[in-house]
């Protein structure tokens, strides 16, 4: 990545506390970050680290205790309906729990064509349904076999694309994507990963995968942020960073992931 | 070398679905599972592997459906079990399951000890209640669960210790076959190999006799599985050996499938992934040939006339009319 | 259950200061009606009166006793001060009835009509919505669309259609009162037998509508409740359908029990029309003469009375729910 490419989305010093008196603690503490243009990054931890909560508060769905998020360079402001829905078109996720954030009892067709109504775009019938064929084809759906099913009847790494598909009809400037191909085989993730790598080739999208997956960041990503306990423990280029990597974290965490060629210690 | 536990033969099942199409998601499906081995499934999302495990179990409810095949366990054909005698002695006893969402598999308003007590009250009718808790308690202790976890609800519970509860309540009776469907994809590398740890101790302990473990986490197949099975489209396209499928894949879609997996290993960086065009066919229509047909670089006519046979090469089963040697996926898959 | 305690106190302050709420707006929103209640009483006593002075001392004489020549603050602390008392003056209409009397003559019927028929209706309803969602068939093909367009009705349309129906045309039950209008009040066989008679109408519109409304809810939470994984696990393990049926029940109540919480008011209020309807001793045919007449007090302590209902039955479920529903326990306590 070019040094030089603007700064997009900037984070500085963001805290979010949860519980009050004795059950108080800190999920995200004083997390910085700078994301550029086209860049694509990955923030990796273990569960209960607080991936998820900066997450949140990236995509402004939840606030921040403390620390303030700038949107190209200005302090970001959600204050108005139209605020967020302007926001909310640069910036998408795809959220950890694919079952829990679509409304269980609209069909998969309903839910596509909502996201295309936020386009507000004047579309024929007949090209929202090609719009809706073409978001699926990018991450191997068959549009016809699914358009009439419920989401319960999806299996998980079908439910899980079809939040993809969401993206490619989105085309936001920034992609918040959360674990998002934890339930998806290689193959189907190859592919999915390509296409989020043309997208972000037209438009200079940012990505920001959020995964405990240390391989799909480490192929994916130019910057890994490397998160224990709310806090950032390391970071910087995603090669040096698990060639070479300095904190006992991020160690321990590699060490833990089962690879191809090296034993894996279960001892 | 171990004893046959468990074989199915020429397995199919379909959902019968709203609209009244069926999904035929497992479309003839043979297999054997030998004492004391793992044997792992994978395959594209979609292509019927959960659905696979639920076929096994053989306790079919709406909307999915047995169509034809057997599932012998020890020598006995459950299809041919009355419903009640499937339910109260195969279930649980001689084959458990644990589902692929393990995070929700637990009903929410129900203490975890009460719910043991209740598979319990099913199988072992003579117990006392102290009596259940104590074996509750007995293999919590195994399976280092704290024994606060029996009286904890399971939103009380983080990811990682459901899956262990989970994995307790599935071997509470010791079934012979262990089905773990993606049992870890949803926790974070460090809680993955504590659950893996505690599922191979549990076999080499003797509580389970062998187990189908479902993933499509390849790298972590190669380190739990002895063979595995990879799955296309409601069918079995390959199998052997671990290693020797992951880093000889002969079936051209197993051969995509190794090509395309990503590990943190120095020389993945850079390096092209190979990717499969288009989506695997709908398992609504009737199928003839080759399932993978459609996406294959190397289809001839003769690939679509009939239905292709399971064949043996080697030590390897695979369903594919050529012999195809695995290169780097660049030459093999390069496309475009 | 510290924190148990916590919630609750936390709880019964909120439903403390809505009381208190209530009771202003109970004093004020009467006094914003048109017309002057003593001018009434007057014209009415006054009839064939034609001395325009004593007239004039007549209502000022009134005036003075139900405390309207104060300004309206004040009157406003002493009605506090009363109602702690429970003393909610004297009705205008019903001079010199006290309210509190008048009260206690009509709680008694209408807490005898309505938590029967609420309560019975809520739960038939919700066993019909768990039927036809489990059941299908006739519960889903029949019962379940006339539920529908029960509900769909308004309260006081189903109540018109029953008198109508049942009391006018084929006589089988009496068309209003609570009891046998020659009859003194007693404990008498064929008193009791009376008030049944009586009761057998209003009760059935009230469960009537409960019933549909609840059914409609009910089945799509059983819906929803039976397709999730744990009930997949429990059968899996072997558990029978009978106790899995017990777990979707309670977890697809649950959010019905807020839901009652909910509708109690709109329950309660539809329950009042049918009391009108059926000319029955209760609150709400009192509140119903009490507005026709402008009697300010009798107005508020019905419509107090009312609110107390509503708060009280809102707390008891709040309390119950927060004690059955692990869910409820752990978030709500905790607070964000
Ligand atoms: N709404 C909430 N109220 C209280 N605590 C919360 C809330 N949301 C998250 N937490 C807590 O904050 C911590 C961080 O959670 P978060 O979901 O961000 O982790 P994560 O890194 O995304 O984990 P995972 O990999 O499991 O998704 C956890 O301890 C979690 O229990
Ligand atoms: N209840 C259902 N009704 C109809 N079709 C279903 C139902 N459940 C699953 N299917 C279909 O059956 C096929 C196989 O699903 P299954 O869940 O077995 O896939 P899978 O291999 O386990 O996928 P994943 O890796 O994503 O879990 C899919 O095409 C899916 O759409
Ligand atoms: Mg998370
Ligand atoms: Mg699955």
């Amino acid at each position: 990545m070019n040094g030089d490419s603007s700064i997009v989305l900037e984070g500085r010093k963001l805290n979010r506390q949860f519980g009050f008196g004795r059950n108080r603690f800190f999920a995200v503490s004083d997390v910085d970050f700078v994301f550029r243009s086209g860049e694509i990054i990955s923030i990796v931890g273990e569960s209960g680290s607080g991936k998820t909560t900066l997450a949140k508060m990236i995509m402004g769905l939840l606030k921040p205790t403390s620390g303030e998020v700038m949107f190209r360079e200005n302090p970001r402001s959600l204050r108005t309906k139209a605020d967020r829905e302007e926001y909310w078109k640069s910036v998408q996720g795809i959220f950890q729990d694919p079952f829990s954030s679509f409304n269980q009892f609209s069909k998969i067709q309903t839910l596509l064509l909502d996201c295309i109504n936020l386009l507000k775009l004047k579309l024929s019938e007949e090209e929202k349904m090609n719009m809706m064929r073409e978001a699926c084809g990018f991450v191997n759906l068959e549009f016809d076999e699914l358009y009439n099913k419920y989401p319960f009847e999806l299996s998980g790494g079908q439910m899980q694309r079809l939040m993809i598909a969401r993206i490619f009809i989105l085309k936001p400037k920034v992609l918040i994507a959360d674990e998002p191909t934890s339930m998806i085989d290689a193959c189907s993730r190859a592919t999915i990963l390509d296409m989020f790598l043309k997208l972000r080739k037209q438009n200079d999208m940012i990505i920001v995968f959020i995964t405990h997956d240390l391989g799909l960041a480490y192929y994916v990503s130019d910057t890994i942020y490397i998160m224990e306990h709310g806090k950032i423990v390391e970071r910087g280029n995603a090669a040096t960073i698990l060639e070479s990597p300095v904190h006992s974290y991020t160690k321990r965490l590699l060490a833990d992931v089962p690879k191809l060629k090296e034993a894996w210690d279960l001892g | 070398m171990g004893q046959t536990i468990l074989t199915v033969s020429e397995l199919k099942t379909f959902y019968r679905t709203r609209l009244k199409e069926n999904v035929h998601a497992v479309d003839g499906v043979s297999f054997t599972l030998e004492e004391g081995k793992i044997l792992g499934i994978a395959g594209e999302s979609g292509c019927g592997k959960s659905t696979l495990a639920l076929s096994v179990m053989g306790f079919y409810f709406p909307p999915l459906n047995f169509k034809s095949g057997s599932i012998v366990i020890d020598g006995i054909d459950i299809m041919k079990l009355s419903r009640e005698d499937l339910r109260t002695k195969v279930l649980g006893e001689e084959i458990a399951y644990i589902p692929q969402s393990a995070m929700n598999a637990l009903n929410p308003t129900k203490r975890v000890g009460k719910f043991i007590e209740d598979i319990l009250r099913e199988h072992r009718p003579g117990l006392s209640q102290e009596q259940m808790q104590r074996l509750a308690a007995e293999r919590f202790e195994i399976l280092n669960l704290p024994t606060r976890a029996l009286t904890a609800y399971p939103n009380e519970l983080s990811g990682g210790m459901k899956q262990r509860v989970v994995i307790a309540t599935s071997t509470i009776l010791n079934p012979k076959v262990l089905i773990a469907d993606e049992p870890t994809s949803a926790l974070d590398v460090s809680s993955q190999k504590i659950a893996i740890k505690l599922l191979k101790s549990l076999l080499a302990k003797g509580f389970v006799k062998s187990m189908l473990f479902i993933t499509h986490e390849l790298p972590l197949l190669k380190h739990v599985a002895d063979d595995v099975m990879i799955m296309y489209a409601g069918q079995i396209v390959e199998r052997g050996r671990i290693d020797e499928v992951i880093f000889k894949p002969m079936h051209p879609y197993a051969q995509a499938l190794m090509g395309s997996i990503i590990v943190p290993e120095s020389d993945i960086r850079g390096h092209r992934l190979s990717s499969i065009p288009g989506a695997p066919p709908n398992l609504k229509n009737e199928m003839k040939g080759c399932r993978f047909a459609d996406r294959c670089i190397h289809t001839v006519d003769e690939c679509r006339k009939e239905e292709i046979p399971e064949r043996a090469r080697g030590e390897r089963t695979i369903r594919c009319l050529f012999d195809f040697d695995y290169q780097s996926e660049e030459t093999a898959h390069e496309r475009r | 259950m510290n924190s148990y305690l916590k919630y609750f106190l936390k709880k019964f302050g909120w439903y403390l200061l809505t009381l208190v709420v209530a009771i202003t707006l109970n004093f004020f929103l009467p006094r914003m009606i048109k017309g002057n209640p003593v001018s009434v009483i007057v014209s009415a006593m006054s009839q064939g009166m034609s001395d325009v002075n004593a007239q004039k001392k007549l209502y000022e004489s009134y005036m003075h006793q139900f405390g309207l020549d104060k300004p309206l603050f004040q009157q406003y602390l002493i009605y506090f001060q009363n109602i702690l008392h429970g003393d909610f003056g004297v009705s205008f209409g019903n001079y010199p009835r006290r309210v509190s009397n008048i009260l206690a003559s009509a709680i008694p019927w209408t807490l005898g009509l309505q938590i029967p028929a609420i309560l019975i209706g809520w739960l038939l309803g919700n066993l019909l919505g768990a039927f036809t969602a489990y059941k299908k068939g006739v519960f889903d093909k029949i019962i379940f669309p006339a539920a529908l367009f029960v509900n769909s009705m308004p309260f006081f349309a189903l109540s018109i259609i029953m008198l109508y129906v049942f009391g006018l045309h084929l006589k089988w039950f009496p068309i209003g009162g609570g009891y046998g209008y020659q009859m003194i009040p007693n404990l008498s066989l064929s008193f009791i037998g009376s008030v049944l008679q009586h009761h057998f109408l209003p009760f059935i519109s009230i469960v009537l509508v409960a019933i549909g409304g609840q059914a409609i809810g009910m089945r799509s939470m059983s819906i929803y409740e039976l397709n999730s994984d744990y009930v997949l696990y429990a059968k899996l393990m072997g558990i029978r359908d009978s106790r899995v049926v017990r777990y979707v029940f309670r977890n697809a109540v649950l959010p019905q029990v807020t839901g009652l919480a909910l509708s109690i008011g709109t329950m309660i209020s539809g329950a009042l029309i049918t009391e009108i309807v059926f000319n029955y001793p209760g609150i709400g045919t009192w509140l119903f003469t009490a507005i026709r007449t402008l009697d300010f007090p009798l107005i508020s302590g019905c419509t107090l009375m009312i609110t107390l209902a509503v708060l009280a039955a809102n707390f008891t479920i709040e309390i119950i729910y927060g004690l059955i529903d692990p869910r409820v326990k752990a978030t709500q306590m905790e607070g964000q």
